[in-house]
């Protein structure tokens, strides 16, 4: 080979590698800022100040808290948060579905009084009667009761009024009477604990789980199936009712001292959620007291005397109380003989 | 029907608090009552800006809508206002309201709050204009009177503009229009203004 040819054979290597190594470049080269993109997200993209400072204000990606001259309670933040969902919650779920929760309730209520009517004592009143409370207990019973309702009732109209009583008093008129009731309810709200501090010491000895509870639930305590469960002094439905009272009233007043006592600082979140806690448990146990209240007094023939006179009827106790009433008896007789349960042996009979 | 707004201008506002301290003065407001506040964001670091808050008379008010006696109304100039004889102090406009302008001065029973008090866009109460006991109720009624709020015209640095919403608008979005053409001019450094929150332009967090 010349020479001629040999250099001719390198310059066309030379523009060949050329050639290549600009291809490869011009594929690659583009390809760089991605890679270092990718080690670095934010790299490249320009900040708005604006949007920036309004994503702090309206804290999108996290809670910030300003800082203020002003004193008051949640100052430091300019968008508050949880005030939507609080008036959700409020406007849209407790105000409606409390409503439904205590009509589907008394409606309940209703239909079974219509179509079952109260129920009767199996004997005929024997005119024999025995003490079931004490002055005492009873005392302490309808001082719950009075504060429970003075409670339930200026907070139902707290909650109903603009409703229910605007369109009939009018604004002026329902201020005044929503101002009463407001004072009413913070005034009084805290005496409902000791009510119930006094209600749990007093009755809490009888309302214990005891063997036969189960089965009277499992019988639905007579009122399904007829004919009468044995029960003690309480059976299980009282009990439960005796716990969700005191369980519930606690939640209630919890809450509610928290909610009056806005002087000690809390903050909107807090005085929010026990203000949802509040609402919630309160319906609840208000509806479940109408059962309560339906059964001590038309819905079970000689109970309602129990709490007011505090006497009564052998045929009521032995018809449904009938190891309770056997236990009265035994001690009647002076013997400490414990009763042997005759109940489950022989429940139904009775 | 016109549509009072504020505008609060964080470019501006220089967390002087003058507009507080103009509106306690107009309105006599009581103790522990503030109806403005200033808040500042990033205190002492990068970004820091600072935005002047009151009651911002919300079209579709978050406080009328829970108040259990429903004293709220809106005037014609889209201004929130409430009845204090009907309110009863319950602080369920306090917890909805986005931006914390329901104020409670400390009576009765425990100390619990008495009626409510906010801005009232210096425009008073339901009471008769300018009579002695709506300003002892409510404060000035300056709208009556043809006047601006009173924070606003304090401003020293115009940070805090009230008004009509679309002349409010205008007046910020000129501002907008000459601060980018401003910073265009300059060959605008975000950096270098110290613009923005303390991430830099390479997306590293300054502080
Ligand atoms: C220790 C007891 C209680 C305290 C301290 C308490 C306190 C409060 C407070 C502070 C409020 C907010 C409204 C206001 O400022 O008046 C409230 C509302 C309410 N309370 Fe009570 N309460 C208590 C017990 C009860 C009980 C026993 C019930 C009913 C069974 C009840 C039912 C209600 C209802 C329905 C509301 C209205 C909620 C609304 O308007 O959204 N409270 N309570
Ligand atoms: S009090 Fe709050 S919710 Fe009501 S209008 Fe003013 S800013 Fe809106
Ligand atoms: S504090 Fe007064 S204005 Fe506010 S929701 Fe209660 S009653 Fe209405
Ligand atoms: S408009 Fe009037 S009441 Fe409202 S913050 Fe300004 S000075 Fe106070």
């Amino acid at each position: 080979m010349s020479d001629k040819k040999q250099s001719r054979i390198r310059r066309h290597r030379k523009v060949a590698y050329s050639l290549l190594s600009l291809l490869v470049l011009t594929l690659v080269l583009p390809l760089i800022p991605y890679a270092v993109a990718e080690k670095d997200e934010t790299a490249g993209k320009v900040f708005n100040p604006g949007t920036e400072l309004w994503r702090d204000v309206r804290q999108r990606d996290r809670d910030v808290i300003g800082t203020t001259q002003m004193k008051s309670v949640d100052a430091g933040v300019l968008i508050n948060e949880y005030g939507e969902t609080w008036r959700h919650f409020r406007m849209q779920q407790l105000v409606p579905y409390g409503a439904a929760l205590m009509g589907i309730v008394l409606s309940i209520i209703l239909l079974f009084y219509l179509l079952r009517g109260p129920l009767r004592l199996q004997e005929e009143p024997s005119g024999k009667k025995i003490e079931r409370f004490t002055v005492f207990e009873r005392t302490v019973h309808w001082f719950t009761v009075a504060i429970f309702w003075l409670l339930a009732l200026t907070g139902l109209i707290l909650l109903y009024g603009r409703f229910v009583l605007i369109p009939i008093l009018g604004a002026d008129g329902f201020g005044i009477t929503a101002s009463a009731c407001k004072e009413a309810h913070n005034l009084f709200g805290p005496t409902f604990l000791v009510a119930l501090v006094l209600l749990f010491l007093t009755f809490v000895k009888d309302n214990i789980y005891a063997r036969g509870d189960m089965l009277w639930l499992l019988k639905g305590g007579g009122m399904l199936g007829g004919g009468h469960v044995s029960a003690g002094r309480f059976n299980a439905g009282e009990k439960i009712w005796f716990w969700i009272a005191i369980i519930g009233g606690l939640v209630l007043s919890v809450t509610g001292l928290i909610l009056v006592f806005s002087i000690l600082g809390q903050s909107r979140e807090i005085m929010g959620l026990s203000h949802v806690l509040h609402g919630i448990v309160a319906l609840v146990v208000i509806s479940v007291s109408f059962g309560h209240i339906y059964l001590g007094t038309a819905g079970v023939e000689g109970t309602l005397g129990s709490m007011t006179t505090g006497y009564v009827d052998e045929a009521w106790a032995k018809s449904h109380h009938d190891r309770w009433y056997a236990e009265v008896k035994a001690a009647e007789d002076g013997s400490d003989k414990i009763v042997d349960e005759p109940g489950l042996a022989t429940e139904g009979k009775s | 029907m016109a549509a009072m707004k504020f505008y609060c201008d964080a470019e501006r506002c220089i967390e002087c608090n003058g507009c507080v301290t103009a509106c306690k003065n107009e309105n006599e407001v009581p103790w522990g009552v503030n109806r403005r506040r200033v808040v500042t964001i990033k205190d002492g670091e990068p970004g820091e800006r600072s935005l002047s808050v009151a009651c911002m008379h919300c079209s579709d008010a978050p406080c009328a809508a829970v108040c259990p006696v429903d004293c709220f109304y809106t005037t014609d100039d889209g201004i929130v206002l409430h009845d204090k004889d009907i309110c009863i102090g319950c602080g369920y406009c306090f917890y909805a309201c986005p931006f914390g302008a329901p104020q409670f001065p400390k009576e009765g029973a425990f100390a619990s709050r008495g009626k409510m008090d906010k801005c009232t866009f210096c425009a008073g109460g339901p009471l008769p204009d300018n009579s002695s006991e709506e300003y002892r109720k409510y404060g000035a009624n300056r709208i009556a009177e043809g006047k601006l709020p009173a924070c606003a015209e304090m401003c020293a640095t115009k940070a805090l503009l009230a008004g009509d919403a679309d002349m409010v608008a205008d007046i910020y979005r000129k501002r907008m229009v000459n601060r980018a053409s401003a910073a265009l001019g300059k060959g605008f450094q975000l950096r270098e203004q110290n613009i923005g929150s303390g991430v830099d332009l390479k997306g590293k967090v300054t502080n």
